[in-house]
C-alpha cells in the first residue's frame, strides 16, 4: 500500500522524542511492505486530509499547544470528516486536549477546541509529572510511559487507558486516561508511546489496514522494543507494589 | 529568640551531619521549621550573586567563586549543591553570627531553578546570573516554559540580571526588567547556519511563535536568533566571547583577554562567559579573570580521567534527561580526532528519585557518533534496549550491547589501545569508575 502519514507542527508540538512515535510507526509500516509518505504540516499551511491515512500531533508547551490550537481548529470540520471515515489518529501529550470542547488556562482563559469529543480540559500551575503503569481494553499487556500534565480532563466516557496502577489520569491519580474512540486515539502520556509500548503499535498498524480494509498481516516489533518494555513494565509493578 | 534558636539549632546539625556524613539539607530544614522567615532577619553579605538555569550552574559558581578567592574576597557558596532552600538556609546560617550575621564579601548561590522564588521570597539577589532554559529533567520540570514560569516571581526588580543572550528563551526575562547585562559568544568558527540537532526548539519565537531565523547558530538553537515578527532577537553582548578556537583551547573575552581551555567544549565556554560577565559586574579586572580561569580545572568531578588496561578513559558527565548536556559531550568526542571506543551507560535513570522514563533519548543527536574515528560504540546498563532501539534509528553502525557494566568494561580492557569516552550520569558513573580495572587519574 501507499501510506500518507500527516505529522502536524513537528517542530512546534515536538516535547520529548514525539517525533518518534511518527518514525516507528513509518518504519513498521515499511517493513510491512508499504510505501510510506511522511508529511509535515506546518503552522500556517494547508492541509489536505482527505487521503491520509495517518494523522498524528505530539506534545508541546501549554503556550505551544494554544498556537497549534489557533491554527488546527481552522481544520476542525476536515478532521471530524477524516476522524468520520476511520482515519486512523493519534493525538499523544497535550495535544490530545485539542480534541475536546474547550481548553481552559491557567489564567482562567478559554480557548475553543475541535469539538470532536465531548470533553474539557482545565489548565492549572500545578504540573503532574509521573511515571505510568497502566491498561487498557485494548490488549492485555501493560502501558507504560510517563506522564507530563498540568490539566484536569473532564467528560471523556471511552478512555484509553481503562486503569492505572501509577500515573495521573484524566481527572485524578490512578483514573482512567486519555481517550479513544473509534480510530482516534489520544493519551497525555508523553514521547515515544509507541516505541515504549509495542502493542499499542500494533494497535495503530491494525487500524492503519482496517480503514484500508485490508487483511493485517504480522506485525514486526524488534527484540529491542520488546525487551525494553518488559524491563520498563517489570520495574514500573515493582514500584506499583512497593 | 526564635532567630537565635534556629541559628544555633542549624549550626548544631550541620556540625553533627557532617560527622556523620549527611547532607546540608536538614540543618536548614529544622531552622525552617523553627523560625520560617528567618532568612528575612539575617544581616546579608553586600554581594549575593545567584546562578540558576538548565546546565551549567555548579561550574559556573566554582568559577565565579575561585575567580572572587583569588581577588582575596571572603565568599562563601553552596559547594555541595544543596541548591533548594532549606540547603541555602544551612549555608547562611552555618555562617552567620549568633547575632544573625553573616561573615563575608560575598554569598554565592546556586540556586535550584524550580526553587528559586522560594530561596529568595525574604532576600533577593544583587545580581542573578541565568545560563540557559532547556529541555531537562522531565521527570521534574515538564518543559522549560514551565521553568522559565517558575523563576519569574523569584526575580526582584532591584536585582541584576546577567542573561545568556544566545538562549532564545532565557533572554526573555529582560522583558520588562530594567537591569540587565548580557553575555554572548560571538560569530565563530564552528558555527552552523541553521539549528543543529534531533529537535528544534529555535523554529518558533518563544514570545509570539512566529517562525524564527537565524544569522548563525553555536550549537542545537543557541545562537543569533531574531523573530521575524516581533522583534525578538539577540542583544549586543555586554560580555562577549569575541574568538573562540576550540581546537587550540584559545577563548578571547572582550577582544583583550585570552583564556587558556582546560576543557575543549563549547559547554565550557559558555560557563567562563557567564562567570567573567559576573566577576565584572562585581568590579574584578577582565585580565584578572582570564588568569585564573586559564587552564582552570573544575573540581565537580563532571569529567574524569582513567585508565582502562591499554584505554586511557575520559569520563563526561551528561545529565541524564538532558539532552543538550549530551549533544554538547557527543559533539566533543566527534571533534577529537583519535580512534576511539564510546560508552554510553544509562542504567539508573536519576539518582535522587525512581523512574523508568526514557524519551529524552530520542531528543539526543547520537549521530553524531558517526565518525570515522569512532570505532566502536557499546550500550550498556538497565535500559541498555531502550538505548539500542534509539541507535537503530541513526546513522551509526558499530555498536553493540553489552547488558551488565562491568562486563562492558571486561570487553574494552581485553582489547585495544584506543582513547575511550564513557557518556553517562552521576547516577551510573561509579559503577564503572569503582570497578577494580579502573585505576582513576587526578
Amino acid at each position: 500500500m501507499e501510506i500518507r502519514i500527516l505529522h502536524f507542527y513537528p517542530d512546534l508540538m515536538s516535547l520529548y522524542g514525539s517525533y518518534a512515535n511518527v518514525s516507528i510507526l513509518k518504519r513498521t509500516l515499511e517493513a510491512m511492505g508499504n510505501s510510506v509518505t511522511v508529511e509535515r504540516m506546518e503552522l500556517g499551511g494547508d492541509a489536505d486530509l482527505t487521503h491520509a491515512d495517518f494523522v498524528y500531533m505530539g506534545a508541546g508547551t501549554e503556550r505551544a499547544q494554544k498556537a497549534a490550537l489557533l491554527n488546527f481548529s481552522k481544520l476542525g470540520d476536515a478532521v471530524k470528516a477524516a476522524a468520520d471515515a476511520g482515519v486512523t489518529m493519534l493525538f499523544a501529550g497535550n495535544s490530545m486536549e485539542l480534541l475536546g470542547k474547550t481548553i481552559t488556562d491557567d489564567a482562567g482563559k478559554v480557548y475553543e477546541g475541535l469539538g470532536l469529543a465531548g470533553f474539557a480540559s482545565v489548565q492549572n500551575k500545578k504540573r503532574f509529572v509521573e511515571d505510568v503503569y497502566g491498561h487498557t481494553d485494548l490488549y492485555e499487556d501493560a502501558v507504560v510511559g510517563f506522564i507530563n500534565r498540568c490539566s484536569v480532563i473532564t467528560g471523556v466516557e471511552t478512555p484509553l487507558l481503562t486503569s492505572m496502577d501509577m500515573g495521573h489520569g484524566n481527572e485524578g491519580p490512578c483514573g482512567p486516561e486519555g481517550y479513544h474512540c473509534g480510530s482516534v486515539f489520544a493519551s497525555q502520556l508523553t514521547g515515544p508511546i509507541l516505541v515504549k509500548n509495542p502493542a499499542l503499535l500494533k494497535v495503530m498498524v491494525q487500524a492503519v489496514y482496517r480503514h484500508r480494509d485490508q487483511e493485517c498481516p504480522e506485525i514486526p516489533v524488534d527484540d529491542y522494543m520488546a525487551q525494553g518494555w518488559a524491563i520498563t513494565a517489570e520495574e514500573l509493578k515493582a514500584r506499583c507494589q512497593k | 529568640m526564635r532567630k537565635f534558636l534556629a541559628i544555633v539549632v542549624c549550626k548544631l546539625g550541620r556540625f553533627v551531619g557532617k560527622l556523620v556524613g549527611k547532607g546540608s539539607s536538614m540543618p536548614g530544614k529544622f531552622a525552617l521549621k523553627i523560625c520560617p522567615d528567618i532568612l528575612k532577619r539575617v544581616q546579608l553579605p553586600p554581594h549575593i550573586i545567584a546562578v540558576t538555569g538548565s546546565n551549567g550552574k555548579t561550574s559556573t559558581v566554582e568559577m565565579i567563586a575561585t575567580v572572587l578567592r583569588a581577588q582575596g574576597k571572603h565568599v562563601i557558596y553552596n559547594a555541595e549543591g544543596s541548591n533548594q532552600v532549606e540547603g541555602v538556609t544551612t549555608l547562611i546560617l552555618t555562617h552567620a553570627t549568633l547575632g544573625g550575621k553573616v561573615n563575608a564579601d560575598v554569598l554565592l548561590l546556586e540556586s535550584d531553578e524550580r526553587y528559586a522564588a522560594h530561596s529568595f521570597k525574604y532576600f533577593h539577589p544583587t545580581e542573578f546570573v541565568i545560563t540557559n532554559l532547556y529541555r531537562d529533567q522531565l521527570t521534574r520540570n515538564g518543559h522549560p516554559e514551565s521553568v522559565f514560569d517558575a523563576i519569574l516571581p523569584a526575580i526582584h526588580p532591584d536585582t541584576e540580571l546577567i542573561l545568556n543572550g544566545d538562549d532564545p528563551l532565557s533572554s526573555c526575562f529582560a522583558i520588562g526588567h530594567k537591569k540587565v547585562k548580557w553575555f554572548g559568544l560571538n560569530h565563530c568558527a564552528t558555527d552552523t547556519d541553521a539549528p543543529t540537532g534531533v529537535y528544534h526548539d529555535g523554529t518558533y519565537c518563544p514570545v509570539c511563535r512566529a517562525p524564527m531565523e537565524y544569522d548563525y547558530v553555536h550549537y542545537n538553537h543557541i545562537g543569533a536568533y531574531r523573530c521575524t515578527k516581533c522583534g525578538h532577537a539577540r542583544p549586543a553582548p555586554d560580555y562577549a566571547a569575541t574568538d573562540l578556537d576550540l581546537k587550540g583551547g584559545k577563548l578571547v573575552l572582550d577582544g583583550q583577554y585570552t583564556v587558556a581551555l582546560a576543557f575543549r567544549s563549547i559547554y565550557n565556554v559558555y560557563n567562563i562567559l557567564a562567570a567573567y560577565a559576573a566577576c565584572r559586574e562585581c568590579g574584578v579586572e577582565g585580565a584578572a579573570i582570564a588568569d585564573t580561569l586559564s587552564s582552570y580545572i573544575l573540581k565537580n568531578g563532571r569529567m574524569q580521567t582513567f585508565t582502562l588496561g591499554q584505554h586511557h578513559g575520559t569520563l563526561l558527565t551528561s545529565k541524564h534527561e538532558n539532552s543538550i548536556a549530551y549533544d554538547t559531550n557527543l559533539r566533543y568526542i566527534a571533534s577529537t580526532n583519535d580512534d576511539c571506543t564510546v560508552l554510553i551507560i544509562v542504567d539508573a535513570v536519576s539518582r535522587k528519585y525512581f523512574t523508568s522514563e526514557t524519551s529524552w533519548l530520542w531528543d539526543i543527536d547520537f549521530d553524531q557518533l558517526n565518525a570515522p574515528h569512532v570505532k566502536r560504540v557499546i550500550l550498556s546498563g538497565l535500559y541498555r534496549n531502550d538505548l539500542a532501539e534509539r541507535f537503530t534509528f541513526t546513522g551509526v553502525q558499530n555498536w553493540e550491547v553489552i547488558p551488565g557494566i562491568p562486563d562492558a568494561a571486561a570487553a574494552i580492557k581485553a582489547e585495544g589501545s584506543e582513547d575511550l569516552y564513557v557518556v553517562t550520569c552521576f547516577s551510573d558513573r561509579d559503577k564503572l569508575l569503582n570497578l577494580p580495572d579502573v585505576k582513576k587519574e587526578g
